[in-house]
């Protein structure tokens, strides 16, 4: 079975199985004498795809880490605040891995990075309501996550449908 | 609340006095043309002389000094008015304190003699709702002499004080241990006129003048207000320094002492390396002058009815429940805890108290038993089971019937036939969802279990001045700290590790074999929670259950947390001869 679907969303397992191997072609430089016009636009288009849905990516990174994730980046505000609220930050070194359905309107990106949360302890205990008195009482973690996004493209603009930080 | 204000009555259960600014006004209109008072010769170095202290943020003070007991005082070049004052050197600092005639106010300066540094304390009464307590505010600066460049250096908030502590003797002869267990707060006992042995903990303040002095306050707040402000001096082991508030007979204290100390030891601290920072605990935001964040336990303890407290009982009763509800006691406090044992399941024993009841046990399984008392009918009980050494079992269970709802939290070494027990109950005078405790030494009786005889598992002094970590969860680290043979005081960490906000109740100390230790704690009006731990001092771990009763009802909890040892403090022959 091949890693990406004909027309659905690609999955974070055929991630996982072939990721490497299908991100590879957007990257490989192929003489252009042997594409035919249309392949070369529809080549064209996908890399521009790519493009617009990095620097998609990329705003809404700036914007989960300056904790103002709005809902125009994104197909609904559901679909805005799917990551949770105590996630306070996205580190992220690697590029990750864009795939893009063969369709041209769906798309999933794949990124390592490090997630950092942050919660409130519940005032249940002395010790806790005395924490959170002195201002503290915030827990943070932050721990290697694989955050799988999935993209849709409505009237020609690039958004986020779904985000899910998975273990790495 | 009763108010026998007897030196006896534990500073939480003294009903202050809510002095009005006519009251407060009226005492120290007595004293602010004399000066305060001072056991000891106060110095005439500044007498006919004039200095000018110039603050960073605050006001500058043009003083005249007219004797060695009268000064005229300039605020921001307004008009001078006289004042008693009072100063007292030490090598070369001096502290200098006056209140301002027909005020409410007054300073104490520190001054650096060498360095011309200048720490300006402003202090007034009626800055917080209760009005008999004393606010400060602190201002960086020096003393300008004309062609002298102003020094570049200030008196700096500082956590180097931190783990320190001292037994002062003031030359009023009175005596007290100061703890500096944070770096925000500090712990005091008074071993003068008190006569209970009971330590309490205030909002602290501390400036590192150098690495020999630093100057250290204190505003008993949620007590008697009084403001505390002395500088010490680490290797002389002397102080200077000011008393100013209002006593629990409401007469006012406002003196100068100078007292000697003795060095109680250092505990550890828990910054990272190379972080002095003072200040730990950040102001509130949109802080008024002298503002600063304050555990006020009264403030947000719900208290209860009798009435109301039978009535949530009988609603409530969650034992060992995953998740009791916000403002359930020790609820959230075993994120770290050891894991329940099944080790009493299938096991029949009585346990027979000295001074208290005998009960029979049938355990059916690892959270269920039947306990009966003086051969009465059996009541099925949940309970958890601990093992925190081989042989030794912590458990605990609800007496559902009693009249003061009675939880029983176990210590049974069935290697040696002993039990101890720290009963606790809802039936204080104060509040009735307060906890009270009595410890009960017993005997465990069964088939294999060897009779001890008269022996007993015994109170012990093991534990004093002993200060141990406990991370319960993460982001969720408290310090104890043992500083009297019936305190328990804890202190909550910060972000970065400093110590900061403080507080403390009763408590009691047994030993059960060497390294394992039995404690409670009583939040006494704080929370009302009854904390009990089974301290093991070799794996650094304990096992404990928290009994609480609030508007959720009563509740039983899991208390488990990794401990580290921060160190003792040398206290044990301040409390002699009153062993056990």
């Amino acid at each position: 079975m091949s890693g990406m679907e004909n027309d659905g969303i690609a999955t974070r397992r055929s991630f996982l199985k072939s990721g490497a191997i299908l991100a590879a072609p957007l990257g490989l430089a192929v003489p252009g004498a042997a594409l035919a016009a249309d392949d070369r636009a529809m080549r064209l288009a996908r890399l521009e795809d790519e493009a617009a849905i990095r620097a998609l990516h990329r705003d809404w990174l700036v914007r989960v880490n300056g904790r103002s994730v709005t809902a125009d980046l994104c197909v609904s505000a559901r679909a805005a605040a799917c990551l949770g609220d105590e996630i306070c930050g996205i580190i992220q070194d690697e590029d990750g891995v864009v795939e893009i359905t063969a369709n041209g309107e769906r798309a999933s990106g794949y990124y390592p990075c490090r997630i950092e949360t942050e919660s409130r302890m519940a005032a249940e205990n002395t010790f806790a309501q005395m924490a959170l008195a002195q201002g503290g009482g915030v827990t943070r973690t932050s721990e290697p996550r694989l955050l799988s996004v999935e993209y849709a493209k409505i009237a020609d603009r690039w958004v986020i449908a779904t985000v899910e930080a998975g273990t790495a | 609340m009763p108010a026998k204000p007897d030196p006896q009555t534990p500073m939480y259960r003294v009903a202050y006095t809510r002095l009005s600014d006519v009251q407060i006004g009226a005492a120290l209109a007595k004293v602010a043309k004399a000066g305060p008072a001072c056991a000891s010769p106060l110095s005439g170095d500044l007498a006919g002389k004039s200095i000018r202290i110039v603050t960073d943020k605050g006001p500058t003070l043009d003083y005249k000094f007219a004797s060695d007991r009268q000064l005229g005082v300039s605020e921001d070049g307004g008009n001078a008015v006289s004042a008693g004052y009072g100063l007292l050197l030490q090598d070369h600092i001096s502290l200098i304190a006056h209140l301002i005639p027909g005020t409410m106010r007054g300073y104490a300066s520190v001054i650096d003699n060498r360095s011309g540094i200048a720490t300006l304390f402003e202090l007034w009464f009626g800055g917080y709702a209760d009005k008999r307590e004393v606010s400060r505010e602190i201002y960086g600066g020096y003393v300008a002499v004309a062609g002298k460049p102003e020094p570049q250096r200030r008196h700096k908030a500082s956590n180097r004080a931190e783990g320190k502590g001292f037994y002062w003797k003031q030359d009023t002869g009175f005596e007290s241990l100061e703890y500096y267990p944070s770096a925000a707060y500090s712990h005091f006992v008074e071993l003068t006129h008190s006569g209970n042995e009971m330590g309490y903990c205030a909002p602290s303040d501390y400036l590192r003048i150098d690495d020999d002095y630093y100057i250290y306050t204190r505003v008993e707040c949620e007590f008697s207000g009084t403001l505390t402000l002395y500088v010490m001096d680490l290797n002389r082991q002397q102080q200077i320094g000011l008393r100013l508030g209002f006593d629990r007979l409401d007469a006012l204290d406002y003196y100068l002492f100078r007292g000697k100390g003795e060095w109680l030891g250092q505990i550890a601290q828990f910054e990272k390396f190379g972080d002095t920072a003072g200040n730990v605990i950040p102001p509130p935001d949109n802080a008024k002058k002298g503002e600063r964040r304050v555990y006020r336990p009264l403030q947000t303890m719900p208290r209860m009815s009798r009435a109301e407290v039978d009535k949530a009982v009988a609603e409530h009763r969650r034992v060992f429940a995953s998740r009791t509800g916000a403002g359930s006691g020790a609820s959230g406090m075993a994120t770290n805890g050891v894991p329940p044992v099944e080790a009493l399941a299938c096991r029949e024993f009585t346990l027979r108290y000295d001074d208290g009841p005998a009960i029979d046990y049938r355990v059916k399984d690892a959270e269920t038993l039947s306990w009966r008392m003086a051969g009465g009918a059996w009541t099925e009980a949940r309970y958890q089971a601990w093992e925190s050494m081989p042989g030794v079992i912590l458990f605990g269970h609800l007496l559902d019937g009693m009249p003061n709802h009675d939880g029983h939290m176990i210590v049974a070494d069935f290697d040696a036939g002993l039990a101890t027990c720290f009963n606790g109950t809802l039936k204080g005078p104060y509040f009735a969802n307060e906890a009270c405790a009595r410890t009960l030494f017993g005997v465990v009786v069964g088939q294999g279990v060897p009779a001890p005889g008269t022996l007993r598992h015994q109170r012990t002094r093991e534990m004093l001045g002993r200060a141990l970590t406990w991370n319960y969860a993460p982001g969720l680290t408290s310090m104890h700290l043992y500083s009297t043979p019936q305190t328990v005081s804890w202190i909550i960490f910060t972000d970065s590790g400093a110590g900061g906000m403080a507080w403390s109740g009763p408590g009691d100390f047994v030993k059960i074999r060497d390294g394992l230790y039995f404690c409670y704690w009583l939040e006494d009006a704080c929370n009302g929670t009854l904390g009990t731990i089974l301290i093991n001092m070799r794996t650094m771990h304990d096992a404990g259950i928290g009994y609480h009763c609030g508007m959720e009802g009563l509740s039983m909890s899991q208390i488990g947390a990794h401990g580290r040892h921060a160190g003792k403090y040398d206290v044990t022959r301040f409390f002699a001869g009153r062993e056990g």
